[in-house]
């Protein structure tokens, strides 16, 4: 009886709860302080898109994808425009891709300093939140300066890009990265060096390689436990190929990891932006695309701040898309909070659950 | 004539009122520093005391499953009890309210009585997060307790006398930070502990469990917890400072060593990441009570050298 009582002492973290201001449930089982087991629920905002997508045009779902996600908006647009520019044969303007790659790039900073100031926050460190989320500001104005909008961009059209980079432009982004890269390089030494945080990070959820491989983890997450996965690096898309990035990896696995993992893609993306900002190719911003996108299918893959994105869209030949299956870098990151609680204090949760970024409107869709 | 001088100290000043809102401004300064110190704009001097004001016309929901007597009962004996130890500390810089023989005793026991309050109130409902953060502000009492109350020991010990006036006027010629440096830090440390700041906040660490022991806490009884927070900080910023920063023998000092104590509080909370309760517990009884333990017997044995 006393036993079963015990085993039934169950925590509850949200669908409403200050550790979570997005929908999701997660059931902590707790004896005492140490978790013993942990379910997860998901669904709450189930909005149709999928199925919405069937009812619009080609042109309309871009619009509509886009919203999704508020942090990584542009990289829905853009798997949905590669994967529609393939469906229809066209080939994108060599400026129109480098210009998706800043833009993805800015996004990826901008989603990174997001996720740097939730973790501290959740760890109780309030003041790096506050920080990070004032030099994430220095983004957010360029992104507004570049393209009108703070969240919800809309650079792509299909067939290219909407907006241009002049030399003025450019200058402003160079000067933000300069500021960025000077406030990251001191994040990156908070985050190793602050003894406080350590405490809280090293060597909780841990997962090895293996752990890592068989969860299936995507994106940074994975990153961290040594498993060489990104997009950006395994199939070059867009320009990629001609401003590689070097992949971030860590050996240790831990939440530490995590947060030096995707503080080091910082840096990658500063060095990124600033290398396509001088050799920008000219040439065109769009191409024209057909009304009606020839019979058949295809899938597309992109790298999200979060890890891969995976698109699957079938045509039949029609002005609307027959099905669009969207697959967000969220859903395999779960398995990481369920597969790696047990053991650790129930105040170490909000952390490993912070730890993999998880974004639940990517994932409810 | 003494009578209603009594009742006039009781109710209004020193203690009483005047502390309620010297609480207030202080948990302003508190607010406002730390805002500061994170980049923020902080709060307009009047918002805690129109929190008060705002919770006090609340409807106060009384949860399923508890004791009904407990629940309304608690935050007025937590707030009665620190209000109380504000009789037999120097605020303001006057001498205190009340006076006897042993007070420091009883005000150690007064400030304990809002931590106990505030664990009873966690364990006395059935929501989860409350229990868990009863069970945290507990276990937090046990590891500070101790340590703090030893280093208010030790300016008590060099002054031969458990009187608090006494200290403080012994003090006024002989600044005990100097002489129990550790004794100071483990103060000002345990009296962040106790009042649950951070980085000691795991009891109510609201992105675990929410509001910890006072999550079921709506309107009028939390915000009688909340002043009587307020109260507590004044109080132990005024029996530190009285102890180890050299005394407190008339309003400017007061204000001006309090609220250099204060600026180190909030700097200390904008410093640290939230501990673990586990971490808290540890350092505690590894670190601050070891350390202290010894300087008290460095201090017992040099006073029985020196006289």
């Amino acid at each position: 009886m006393e036993n079963e009582k015990r085993e039934k002492f169950i925590v509850p973290i949200g669908p409403q709860h200050p550790a979570l201001k997005e929908p999701g449930h997660f059931e902590f089982t707790v004896d005492g302080e140490t978790v013993t087991g942990a379910t997860v629920r998901l669904g709450y905002v189930h909005r149709g898109i999928e199925k919405a997508t069937e009812d619009r045009n080609w042109t309309q779902n871009l619009y509509l994808l886009e919203r999704i996600c508020g942090i990584c908006s542009h990289s829905h647009a853009m798997a949905y425009s590669l994967g529609v520019e393939k469906l229809a044969g066209v080939a994108v303007p060599p400026r129109a891709q480098a210009i998706r790659q800043v833009t993805a790039e800015l996004e990826r900073i901008h989603s990174h300093l997001l996720w740097l100031g939730v973790a501290a926050h959740e760890a109780g460190f309030d003041t790096l939140f506050m920080f990070s989320w004032r030099d994430r500001e220095t983004i957010m104005d360029i992104l507004e300066e570049l393209t009108g909008n703070r969240v919800n961009y809309s650079v792509n059209v299909l067939g290219g890009v909407k907006i241009d980079i002049d030399t003025e432009r450019a200058d402003s982004i160079r000067k933000g990265m300069d500021f960025l890269e000077e406030r990251t390089t001191h994040y990156l030494k908070v985050v190793t060096s602050d003894e406080t945080f350590l405490r809280r990070t090293r060597g909780v959820g841990f997962t090895t390689t293996e752990q890592a491989e068989t969860l299936g983890l995507v994106g940074p997450t994975a990153r961290a436990a040594n498993v060489a996965r990104d997009v950006r690096v395994d199939v070059p898309y867009i320009t990629y190929a001609d401003f590689p990035i070097t992949i971030t990896l860590d050996t240790r696995g831990d939440l530490e990891a995590r947060f030096v993992v995707r503080i080091k893609e910082l840096f990658e993306c500063y060095r990124v932006i600033r290398l396509i900002l001088d050799k920008l190719p000219a040439g065109e911003l769009t191409t024209r695309m057909p009304r009606k996108i020839k019979e058949g299918e295809t899938v597309s893959r992109i790298e999200a701040p979060r890890g891969e994105l995976f698109y699957f869209i079938k045509s039949g030949g029609g002005e609307k898309p027959e099905r669009v299956k969207v697959r967000t870098p969220s859903i395999n990151n779960f398995a990481l909070v369920t597969g790696t609680a047990v053991g650790h204090q129930l105040a170490d949760m909000p952390m490993i659950l912070a730890g993999m970024d998880p974004c639940f409107s990517c994932n409810d869709r | 004539m003494d009578t209603v001088k009594d009742i006039l100290a009781l109710l209004f000043f020193p203690a009483g009122l005047a502390v309620i809102f010297g609480g207030l401004a202080y948990e302003w300064i508190d607010r406002k520093l730390v805002a500061q110190l994170q980049n923020r704009i902080g709060p307009r001097w009047f918002q805690p005391a129109a929190d008060i004001v705002k919770l006090l016309a609340k409807e106060e929901v009384l949860p399923e499953g508890v004791d009904q007597w407990l629940f309304h009962s608690l935050p007025i004996i937590a707030l009665a009890g620190v209000l109380t130890a504000g009789l037999y500390v120097p605020l303001f810089g006057l001498a205190p309210a009340h006076s006897f023989a042993g007070d420091l005793i009883v005000t150690i026991y007064l400030l304990s009585m809002l931590t106990l309050c505030t664990g009873l109130a966690g364990a006395n409902t059935n929501d989860h997060f409350s229990l868990i953060g009863a069970t945290r502000t507990l276990t937090q009492l046990f590891s500070y307790e101790a340590p703090f109350l030893l280093t208010l020991l030790g300016p008590a010990i060099v002054a031969g006398s458990w009187q608090i006036s006494e200290i403080n006027a012994y003090a006024g010629s002989h600044w005990m930070i100097l002489t129990q440096p550790i004794g100071f830090i483990v103060s000002m440390i345990g009296l962040m502990g106790k009042l649950e700041l951070p980085p000691f906040d795991a009891p109510e660490a609201e992105t675990e469990i929410v509001a910890g022991a006072m999550t079921e806490y709506s309107g009028r009884g939390w915000a009688l917890f909340r002043l009587g927070k307020n109260v507590e900080l004044l109080i132990g910023l005024t029996l530190i400072a009285a102890f180890y920063l050299g005394g407190l023998d008339n309003p400017l000092t007061f204000l001006l060593k309090t609220l250099v104590l204060l600026l180190t509080v909030a700097g200390l909370q904008a410093l640290f990441a939230r501990l673990r309760i586990d971490q808290t517990v540890g350092l505690w009884w590894r670190v601050g009570a070891l350390l202290v333990l010894v300087q008290l017997l460095v201090t017992i044995v040099l006073k029985g050298v020196l006289t």
